[in-house]
């Protein structure tokens, strides 16, 4: 092999190697769940405390850039994310769930549904998430019993009148909490002061 | 097998380099798309645009509330060669939650005003303004960036009255 092509060579697979371990390090690299990354992790719902601020490192501002642009400071909004549901299971379009609320250390909440590419997903359900504004129970059965607030997710509107959050045309999806105006204990002590929502599959169109 | 030792070495070199430049640049690559992005879907430049509701149909950018107002304003105060400009943001009066965040061209939340239940007015100049400029709430680090306003607006009524208090918005660039 000449010397030139053995340099060349050196030069392709040094750019390759370095462009796809910065994704890898980031959370970039496609088919990589990006936002289950993050430095605080409270059952199963994962934040970046760092997002928007100039301590951020810069994997963090990288992976932020992609997938959470124009997103706040902690101190003004902090973004809890998860994929899974409870049992650890992958969320997906194929399943229905119950998410339940309980009471949130901020002044207002909501919990959004997006799709693996961080989009709203494409149905006109009008039906993209629930916020701390919404009735409280449309209704209530023991199921809801410790909750503020509890609704179904699933592709498909329930046939009770219940809260509903739509996951059609969203394939795998995450779901994103925010907390505005965040409670000064749940920036100190996230594990203590945050009772995340919990998210019970119920049943799956593809398992008996 | 000495003779691969140039070119391990030139491997190694490369991949740190590379790495590197792909951090350091990733935030300001994406920036300037979603700014471009954001002129394409008619966004203008030092003025807030009124937006539509956000809808899987109409969002522009990754993990849009569909619960918020959101207006954005562009600005670029290199205009003309001038590094000197400013920019005169006003948000108007909203009951509800609302913010003033302003982001540079690297993607950094640089200021974040809240301003619940009242107006404001702010000036913000470019950390590279001539020393003795006038006396600024706010410094953006780089000539470009993004001014966003968001209130509280979950319903399709409360964003028809948030679309009426933006009346009272404005970002206008200043040139001395």
């Amino acid at each position: 092999m000449g010397t030139a092509l053995r340099y060349g060579l050196a030069l392709m697979l040094g750019a390759a190697i370095g462009i796809g371990s910065m994704l890898y390090m980031a959370g970039l690299w496609p088919g990589m769940k990006p936002l289950d990354f993050g430095d605080i992790e409270v059952r199963g719902w994962r934040a970046d405390f760092a997002i928007g601020s100039n301590a951020a490192d810069p994997y963090t501002r990288a992976r932020v850039a992609r997938h959470g642009l124009l997103a706040l400071a902690k101190s003004e909004a902090v973004y809890f994310t998860r994929t899974t549901d409870s049992s650890g299971e992958h969320l997906r379009e194929e399943c229905i769930y119950r998410l339940k609320v309980a009471e949130m250390p901020a002044e207002w909440w909501s919990v959004t549904l997006y799709d693996a590419d961080s989009k709203l997903p494409m149905n006109e359900d009008e039906a993209l998430s629930i916020n701390a504004d919404q009735n409280v129970f449309a209704e209530a059965n023991e199921e809801d019993v410790g909750a503020v607030m509890t609704a179904i997710i699933a592709p498909q509107k329930p046939q009770e009148n219940r809260l509903w959050i739509s996951s059609r045309g969203a394939g795998n999806f995450d779901l994103t909490l925010r907390l505005y105006m965040p409670d000064e204990a749940l920036l100190a002590d996230p594990q203590s002061a945050l009772e995340p929502p919990s998210v019970e599959r119920l049943s799956c169109e593809d398992e008996a | 097998m000495s003779r691969w030792l140039g070119p391990i070495a030139m491997l190694i070199v490369t991949a740190l380099a590379t790495h590197w430049a792909a951090l350091h640049y990733a935030p300001g690559v994406i920036m300037d798309r979603t700014l471009a992005t954001l002129k394409n879907r008619g966004i203008a430049e030092h003025a807030f645009t009124t937006p539509q509701r956000i809808t899987p149909q109409s969002q522009a950018v990754v993990r849009s509330s569909p619960d918020l107002f959101y207006s954005l304003c562009r600005y670029d105060l290199s205009t003309n060669g001038e590094s000197s400009a400013w920019l005169d943001v006003t948000i108007g009066e909203w009951p509800e939650y609302q913010s003033l965040s302003f982001f540079d061209a690297h993607t950094n939340n640089f200021a974040t005003i809240r301003t619940a239940g009242s107006a404001q007015k702010v000036r913000m100049i470019s950390s590279m303004a001539a020393p003795g400029e006038d006396a600024a709430d706010i410094v953006s680090p780089t000539l470009r960036g993004v001014v966003l306003i968001r209130r509280l607006a979950p319903t399709q009524a409360l964003f028809e009255e948030a679309k009426a208090a933006s009346n009272a918005d404005s970002c206008t660039m200043v040139q001395p």
